[in-house]
């Protein structure tokens, strides 16, 4: 008898214990909307920067860092936040990633667009003393492109210098289009000047010939100038790695801009669950990113932090099956029988769905309602004037019985115009929490307005699945009729890699003749004049919404938090000042 | 006894074999490769095509299993896709800090249990034995990675006594006594929550063990012969009660090399456990196939240590 009583007792308290974490979590905040305009890129915190001071900079991740760091070799997003500190591009970029004269390197375009020819700075030397030479920068493209290269980094941009492919095939030794004219200056032909040169088509980077010379090429990402004594020419020197947790930096007096305030920086992986007790005790004064779902929990409780913000290079989309992929010809086969061939039906779907709604619900305003396919991360290209559809249930209703499609069996869900049973089936992955419920609101919205979509297989699918069967092989499932996916988009503005007739990832197979034009627009000679470019990716852009291969759903921020002590930090796409960044207390702030 | 060893070894190799050829066939059985995680408009399709190709993920499995097996036999488990190194130097470099974690954290198990275990069996049915049983039902219903939060919570982040993530702290030369204590001070909390919560298990053995031995005649016999309690409990009793935990012993020499995922990940922790599930993930078959074998091997090899423990503890059982 008196022990059960003492169990009682015990379960009683930790029941109250258990309701009032609960009221704690939930108690506030959940109503809150942010909004991206309210963050700024820079830190505001003023006051002058002490002598030296350490940096502690957190990568959130669940996993170790794989500790290639190099930007020749790595594929990882975790090792470009490391070299970042101590290498950098030899071009800088502004905020449209559009190449300027201000970085350790400054270039000139030949008339016909075809030749650029790149200046090293003298003061512009290797954390070795030696100079950054334009063999160097020439180096680092022979690298990329010797056969037995095993990075990821190969690509159109390189085939497109001169002589190129035979290089790569092995049957020349030298790349044509390559020309080392003194030491300090590089020349580079390209078969085709296109205005994607300027804006992430040169390869930046150097590579230290000094020192990788010796190295087969096929050994070099594995060799300990990459993994165990990297070096650049940035602010900061790498003292010390351990591997696949932290990474210690010291200050490099050499740098070409000038000494670093800072004495040095320390990286280090910490894991997603802790990273906001890691911020309040001051274990990390900055990370790469912050799990933006979480803010609103925690933003009230973070007083040591102030969040800087900017828009994600990215967005999230649905998008349409309207093709397969001819192997044979590498393009996009559409097919004008497709479930979803027809636009109005396409059209009616994007009005059903609410993500205005979506983005207030489940990220607090942290992603909003997308309108078009350039997302304002370029701000020069992205049209935030065009109208694209938004939530509008009745109209979905009314395109949708005029095209035909409706209820003709009266079992509460539209047929198509012919007749038959019209079962639309919706690939959707598995990724973090929201994703489930997401996709649940996707397809109850659609079913609001008659159309039976159904998840494919019954369940969200395995990221590597998912890929497989919306086709980055080009073996497309033909099960999946409409898919939840979300891109990434490059520095260069243009589509062609995503939407082109011969884009693979082109993953709705959608191909029309305007669009194959619009997209050779943009990269003509013509588009070096920028205002031209941007009037033809507007087009582009409406041309898009209007034909619906895929309709964009939301656009993402990134959120950084910084310690309260940090000066001078930006995420500006056009940050070039790691070496003024500064801190004003010795010991970072801890949260309240 | 040797015979028996012996005997065994043999049969392990085509266990080791018949385990080589599931776990590659299951490999490549998952969808996707080690290029799925590319789909990224910044690289080219046909870069990835071209590294498919470098990296033999076009030929038919029967050609790609002969290479491999071709290469273990020299010692040679290939390159990390993801890492661009060799596997064999990846695993050693993991194997390294998961080993040492799994040997503080089976110390503290071991520290913790046959003291409780002792206490519960001899006093049994009293509030202590209530209270160390109340403990281990708690333990049993605790799942680690929450439990490992709330000590970081505690002891790392709020009380600052213990660092928070990562092996060893950034910037220190190794071989230093710096180093070696900073690793040290690394590895406590962390093991310290695996070892409170498996411990659990084995203090329950050890206490229904001793609860048995303590009613058998030989028991009364000691008692006769006038040896004093502690003599009786600590000689008697508890030598003939540890069978359980040495048979458990051989299977928790495994446990060295496979680690534990969630502590792993939540201390920052690059260990065995999460290279594992990282290469599933990420279809690192490299390091998949070469991981699977290397703990399919442990586990033949633990399974082996526990029989031949056990015949040394206990001369009753004969292994023939």
């Amino acid at each position: 008898m008196r022990k059960s009583k003492w169990i009682l007792v015990i379960m009683l308290i930790m029941f109250v214990l258990l309701v009032a974490c609960g009221n704690d979590s939930n108690g506030e905040s959940e109503d809150t909307i942010y909004s991206i305009e309210d963050f700024s890129t820079d830190s505001s915190t003023e006051g002058e920067a002490i002598d030296g001071g350490t940096l502690n900079y957190g990568l959130v991740t669940e996993t170790p860092f794989e500790g290639t760091l190099n930007y020749n070799f790595y594929s990882g997003s975790f090792d470009n936040e490391i070299i970042k500190w101590f290498d950098e591009s030899l071009l800088s970029v502004d905020k449209n990633h559009n190449y300027t004269q201000d970085g350790a390197a400054t270039f000139k375009v030949s008339e016909d667009h075809h030749t650029f020819t790149f200046t090293i700075r003298d003061n512009v030397n290797w954390h070795d003393g030696e100079p950054v030479k334009a063999e160097d920068w020439a180096y680092a493209i022979e690298v990329i492109g010797h056969p037995d290269y095993d990075g990821p980094r190969y690509d159109s941009s390189f085939r497109n210098i001169a002589g190129m492919e035979e290089y790569h095939n092995g049957d020349t030794n030298s790349i044509s289009g390559l020309e080392v004219v003194d030491e300090k200056t590089l020349k580079i032909t390209y078969i085709e000047g296109t205005p994607s040169l300027l804006a992430g088509g040169v390869w930046p980077y150097a590579l230290p010939k000094h020192i990788f010379e010796d190295i087969p090429v096929a050994d070099m990402s594995a060799s300990d100038a990459v993994r165990k004594n990297p070096i650049g020419f940035g602010p900061f020197k790498v003292e010390s790695i351990v591997p696949g947790e932290s990474v210690s930096l010291t200050a490099n007096g050499d740098y070409w801009q000038g000494a670093p305030k800072l004495d040095g920086v320390t990286v280090k992986v910490v894991n997603p669950q802790t990273i906001v007790q890691a911020l309040k005790s001051g274990d990390v004064d900055v990370v790469d990113s912050f799990p933006s779902e979480q803010y609103a929990d925690v933003e009230a409780s973070l007083t040591n932090v102030e969040f800087l913000g900017k828009v994600d290079m990215s967005y999230s989309y649905i998008g349409f099956k309207l093709g397969t992929w001819d192997k044979e010809a590498q393009e996009v086969k559409p097919d004008p029988d497709a479930k979803m061939a027809d636009v109005n039906l396409r059209r009616a779907m994007w009005y059903a769905v609410d993500n205005d709604a979506v983005a207030k619900q489940f990220y607090n305003g942290l992603r909003w309602n997308a309108n078009t396919l350039i997302p304002p991360s370029h701000p020069d290209y992205h049209d935030d004037s065009i109208e694209a559809p938004t939530f509008d249930p009745e109209k979905a209703k009314q395109i949708l019985d005029e095209a035909g499609y409706v209820d003709t069996n009266n079992d509460g869900m539209r047929e198509n115009p012919d007749g038959e049973e019209l079962v639309i089936n919706f690939a959707s992955m598995s990724s973090g929490d929201i994703a489930e419920p997401l996709t649940n609101y996707y397809v109850q919205s659609w079913e609001q307005v008659g159309l039976n979509v159904q998840l494919l297989d019954g369940r969200l699918i395995e990221f590597n699945s998912f890929y497989d069967r919306i086709g980055q092989n080009g073996d497309d499932d033909p099960a999946v009729d409409i898919y939840q996916g979300a891109w990434s988009v490059a520095t260069d503005v243009d589509p062609s890699g995503l939407y082109g007739r011969q884009a693979i990832f082109n993953f709705s197979r959608y191909a029309s003749e305007e669009n194959d034009r619009l997209l050779k627009e943009g990269l003509s000679e013509e588009a070096f004049d920028s205002e031209y470019r941007q009037e033809v990716y507007s087009e582009w852009q409406q041309l898009m919404v209007d034909e619906i291969p895929v309709f964009p759903t939301l656009f993402r921020s990134i959120l950084v938090p910084i310690n309260k002590r940090v000066v001078n930090y930006s995420i500006g796409p056009d940050f070039m000042g790691f070496h003024e960044i500064g801190v004003t207390h010795g010991e970072p702030f801890k949260a309240e | 006894m040797w015979k028996f060893i012996v005997r065994r070894l043999v049969i392990t190799f085509p266990q080791l074999i018949l385990l080589s050829v599931l776990i590659f066939l299951l490999a490549q059985a998952m969808p996707g490769d080690a290029l799925t995680g590319l789909v990224d408009p910044n690289i080219d399709p046909e870069t990835i095509e071209e590294q498919r190709e470098k990296l033999g993920l076009n030929k038919p499995w029967y050609e790609k299993y002969i290479d491999w097996v071709g290469g273990v036999v020299q010692g040679d488990f290939g390159q990390s896709f993801r890492y661009k190194m060799p596997v064999t130097d990846l695993i050693e470099e993991r194997i390294v800090n998961t080993f040492w974690l799994s040997v503080t954290a089976l110390i503290f198990t071991y520290i913790i249990a046959v003291p409780l275990g002792m206490i519960s069996g001899r006093y049994n049915d009293t509030i202590l034995d209530s209270s160390i049983a109340g403990y281990t039902y708690i333990g049993f219903a605790t799942p680690l990675f929450i439990f490992a939060l709330v000590l970081l919570w505690i002891f790392g982040f709020h009380f600052q006594w213990f660092p928070t993530g990562g092996s060893v702290a950034p910037g220190l030369e190794p071989g230093t006594l710096e180093y070696v204590m900073s690793r040290i001070q690394h590895l406590i909390l962390p093991a310290l929550s695996i070892a409170i919560i498996q411990t659990v298990s084995t203090v329950q053995y050890l206490r229904s063990e001793i609860v048995d031995t303590k009613q058998k005649d030989f028991v009364i016999t000691a008692r006769a012969k006038g040896a004093s309690e502690s003599r009786v409990y600590n000689r008697h009793i508890l030598r003939n009660s540890l069978l359980p935990i040495a048979a458990f012993f051989g299977y928790e020499i495994t446990m060295l090399i496979t680690g534990t995922i969630f502590v792993e990940q939540i201390f920052s922790f690059p260990g065995m456990g999460q290279l594992f599930i990282e290469s599933v993930l990420q279809r690192d078959f490299s390091v998949v196939n070469a991981v699977v074998l290397l703990f399919g091997a442990a586990a033949i090899l633990g399974a082996l240590l526990s029989d031949i423990i056990l015949s040394m503890v206990d001369p009753r059982i004969r292994i023939k």
